[in-house]
């Protein structure tokens, strides 16, 4: 059994015929090709396969492709302005908030949509909005600096 | 140092990894490739008395499933060679490898593997390390005697490694010694959880092999397919893509030639990831849980005179590369004290769990935990400030260490200083919160190493290096070494790397060696070609070679930079006749040498060779109704010689503090009666996340230390992993009283302790 339905990732509609049971990370990854967003757990707990689902953040693991249908997911390859780093990968890379980048996508993906809720987030309002993406490098600090900065420009 | 003193740095791989165009194993497509899936032991010690594949074969799109009976007979481990690719008759963990199927899809394959009849005659599990060595226990190697080992690694039945390291007369010190201080620590193991699951992928051509893989250690791992597989080394390319953090865990050979084998009987390219769970149980590179009994005897006025210990290290069923932890939970046990009579062995033990293997720091967290718990035990006894207790016996430069190595200029206690002294700036503590201080050290590893270095015709340089980047910065950081060299721009440089058949051999992303020595390699090539440039300037400037500088992208006379020539156009020339091509491995600095301590097992880990020192201090509070520890400031100073890169050096503080106190509070792998783990997920193994970290401050005493990595640096990498599970547990007791003796100090063991 099959579905088919168009899919919107980062502005653009592929026509995907895909078993209703396949996770958006699946068809993601493996149809539409965009290999940015990472598979770390396949359990809603490492927070690598983020993306923004009409720009709210979900774990793409735990969401059916077929659910999508009609509404619109942005990747961290749709995170750039044009040709421009967005602020928060310009941050990422000044600060040392990336080291082995495994969670790098999904942690700008949830700062991302932390930032279109709240322009201005406190310390403790940016740490709580990382929470949900894990990583084992950094100890978080580089990447709350990264934050703090992009914070600090646009607040 | 302050952060905002800092250079920046930007890596040359940061551009792929915040736009997601940075490929990982796992992101690989080939066409034709299939899928592979492996059938696990799935029970933790069993002789295995049928197996039956027919089934398995006869799934629509299987086009491969190998057994033992599929590859050559060879057991394969470094130190020990104590294990085979598959199975054979016995499985003696959980995660072992029965079989491997490759199909046309995932689900074909995993169909396949649940097809595969397994029939099992249950064998005892072994997994209590004291009654693992008593009289008449269940071997997990009756065979253990026949296995190819290093010389001189005294082994015993389930002691696959034993190690001690006597100096002085201990009965005697102890004798003399005013207080008398005993205790006994356990230690539960973890795991190095990097946030990629490791993923494989071969391709034949002909009778050459491709892999790619996410490996820490490339030629370790091509060495390891050519010796289970019988293949030449210059038939079997390692290509690592990016490579999602390591930690350790990736460290040594896994699953390439089990690949590679699949790969060749179904005539396709074959890609293997690993679901998280899988992570979990089978790879042969976890933590090992340590039962330590110290006895330590002081003098009145606080100066040690002896110390007795033992550890016991958790094996699990294969040895991988741990015969050498024994002297290194040695070493750590001893810790960096002037100890002048000591008696401490430590013995690996087999038993049925999964394999230990080198972890970010071996056995250093959890000894080092035990020790410093233990220091503080004994200045209580003294009635002594446990701060003033280490700065008495710590070592110094001059002195003398527990294993008879007398130090160069090291900084041990002016980290202790830097770090009680930050630690008191952040105001007084409030009744429930106290602050714990630990010091721990780390050998920095001298190890052959290579890289070439070349300039094309427009001047834009590559490091062509073994070197294999984890993700801490290291081999990022080596085109700031060849931009030093040569008078450029770091950006100039870009960094072809972790490919066997290109680049000349390196250790791998391992024992935080990769600056260390790989440094020495591109300075050394970049070098070459420095000495190019300036006889090519030299002819066109009319000046004596002596007399050439590079700086800023050009060759100029000294004292005279209007006489100058870029360095482009240099190239440009050189393309027309001898080419800029360098290359360098350079000598790796020699072990030092001891005097007086008699070593059982020595893997050369007894002297250290330029070794790092560091002192945490966390502050922490304590919800007394739950026993919920929380950290709020670790305060982490460290000499690990010059450093070259700040933000990555504070990257690899501020990660392993926060890994650190995981392991002190809430990473611990949970066995069952059955010898199975309880835990494998990210739901119940817990990971320190965002909302858990504290402010941590890092300060760097910065010794220019001679024989030793490039400009005088050490290693970091593992270092800022030694120290904070024991400053958080010595936190710990000065609030409840007494030490809570089992890591990880989950809340339930705090609460239990203060009752």
């Amino acid at each position: 059994m099959s579905h088919e339905f168009e899919l919107v990732v980062n502005g653009v509609t592929y026509p995907v015929d895909v078993d209703p049971s396949r996770s958006l990370l699946n068809v993601i990854r493996e149809e539409v090709g965009l290999t940015g967003t990472k598979e770390g757990c396949d359990d809603c707990e490492c927070g690598a396969c983020m993306v923004l689902l009409d720009g709210q953040p979900v774990n793409s693991c735990s969401y059916l492709a077929a659910q999508t249908e009609g509404r619109s997911v942005t990747t961290i390859e749709g995170i750039m302005n044009g040709d421009e780093l967005a602020e928060i990968q310009k941050d990422m890379l000044d600060e040392g908030g990336v080291q082995c980048g495994f969670c790098t996508p999904g942690m700008i993906i949830s700062a991302t949509a932390l930032f279109a809720r709240n322009p201005d987030p406190t310390k403790d309002e940016i740490q709580i909005g990382l929470s949900g993406n894990l990583c084992r490098c950094t100890g978080y600090g580089r990447i709350l600096e990264a934050m703090k900065h992009t914070a600090a420009d646009r607040g | 140092m302050t952060i905002a003193e800092t250079p920046r740095f930007v890596r040359a791989d940061g551009p792929d990894k915040v736009t997601g165009s940075g490929r990982y194993t796992a992101d690989m497509q080939l066409a034709g490739m299939l899928a592979a899936k492996f059938k696990f032991a799935e029970i933790a010690h069993a002789r295995i008395v049928r197996l039956d594949l027919s089934a398995a074969r006869q799934i629509p799109g299987v086009l491969a499933v190998l057994t033992d009976d599929d590859v050559p007979d060879v057991r394969y481990g470094a130190g020990l060679a104590d294990r085979t690719l598959f199975a054979r008759d016995v499985v003696r963990y959980e995660g072992e490898v029965i079989a491997a199927v490759a199909a046309t899809t995932k689900e074909a394959a995993q169909a396949a593997v649940d097809a595969i009849v397994v029939e099992y005659e249950p064998l005892p599990i072994v997994d209590d390390l004291e009654m693992a060595t008593a009289d008449g226990a269940v071997l997990v190697h009756p065979e253990w005697e026949s296995y190819r080992a290093s010389p001189g690694v005294p082994r015993d039945g389930n002691v696959a490694s034993h190690s001690s390291v006597v100096r002085g007369d201990v009965d005697q010190g102890l004798r003399e010694a005013d207080i008398v201080v005993t205790s006994r620590y356990i230690a539960d193991g973890s795991h190095a959880a990097p946030i990629e699951p490791r993923a494989v992928v071969a391709q034949w051509e002909g009778d050459k092999v491709t892999i790619w893989t996410s490996t820490q250690v490339p030629f370790t791992a091509r060495d390891g397919v050519c010796q289970t597989l019988g293949l030449p080394t210059n038939r079997v390319r390692v290509i690592v893509p990016h490579m999602g953090g390591g930690f350790g865990g990736k460290c040594g050979f896994h699953y390439e030639a089990h690949i590679a084998a699949l790969a060749r009987t179904a005539r396709r390219p074959v890609k293997l990831v690993f679901t998280r769970r899988e992570e979990f149980i089978a790879p042969d590179r976890r933590r090992e849980s340590m039962i330590v009994d110290l006895t330590t005897g002081v003098k009145s006025d606080g100066t040690i005179v002896a110390r007795r210990g033992q550890a016991l290290l958790d094996n699990g069923a294969y040895t991988a590369d741990s015969s050498f932890f024994t002297q290194l939970a040695v070493m750590h046990l001893a810790g960096p004290y002037v100890i002048p009579n000591v008696d401490i062995g430590a013995e690996l033990i087999y038993t049925n769990h999964q394999p230990s293997g080198s972890v970010r720091a071996p056995t250093a967290p959890q000894a080092t935990w035990a020790r410093e718990s233990h220091t503080d035990e004994v200045a209580a006894a003294l009635g002594m400030d446990p701060v003033e207790f280490r700065l008495l016996n710590a070592v110094e430069t001059g002195k003398v260490g527990p294993s008879g190595q007398t130090y160069d200029e090291i900084g041990l206690t002016e980290c202790i200083r830097k770090a009680v002294a930050a630690s008191e700036t952040a105001g007084p503590l409030a009744d429930n919160e106290a602050v714990g201080v630990a010091i721990g050290w780390w050998p920095s590893i001298p190890s052959p190493s290579g890289a070439y270095v070349k300039l094309d015709g427009d001047g834009a340089g590559q490091i062509i290096t073994g070197a294999q980047e984890c993700g801490t910065g290291s081999v990022m950081t080596l085109r700031q070494l060849a931009a030093d060299e040569l008078g450029m721009d770091p950006e100039d440089f870009q960094i072809v790397h972790q490919d066997t058949a290109v680049a000349p051999y390196d250790t791998g992303a391992t024992g935080s060696q990769t600056l260390f020595n790989n440094g020495r390699a591109v300075i050394a090539a970049a070098g070459q070609i420095a000495e190019q440039l300036r006889e090519l300037a030299a002819d066109r400037l009319e000046a004596s070679m002596a007399d050439i500088v590079l700086s800023e992208g050009a060759a100029h006379v000294a004292g005279s930079p209007d006489r100058n020539v870029p360095i482009a156009k240099l190239a440009r020339i050189a393309s027309y006749g001898e080419l800029l091509i360098g290359h360098g491995s350079g000598t790796p600095p020699s072990a030092p040498e001891i005097s007086g301590a008699t070593c059982a097992g020595d893997a050369g880990m007894a002297a250290w060779v330029a070794p790092q020192f560091s002192c945490h201090a966390a502050r922490i509070r304590i919800d007394r109704d739950t026993g919920v520890v929380r950290v709020v400031r670790v305060d982490a100073v460290h000499d690990s010689g010059t450093i070259i890169n700040p933000i990555g050096a504070l990257g690899q503080v501020e990660g392993g503090v926060v890994m650190g106190i995981g392991q002190a509070i809430s990473e611990g792998t949970v066995y069952g009666a059955d010898g199975r783990q309880r835990n494998p997920a990210l739901l119940e193994y817990k990971l320190q996340t965002a909302a858990d970290v504290p402010e941590i401050h890092t300060q760097f005493v910065e010794i220019f230390t001679p024989d030793a990595g490039p400009r005088g640096a050490k290693g970091i990498a593992e270092a800022p992993n030694v120290p904070t599970a024991a400053a958080i547990a010595n936190a710990v007791t000065k609030l409840i009283g007494r030490p809570v003796t089992h890591l990880p100090m989950t809340p339930e063991r705090v609460w239990e302790a203060m009752r």
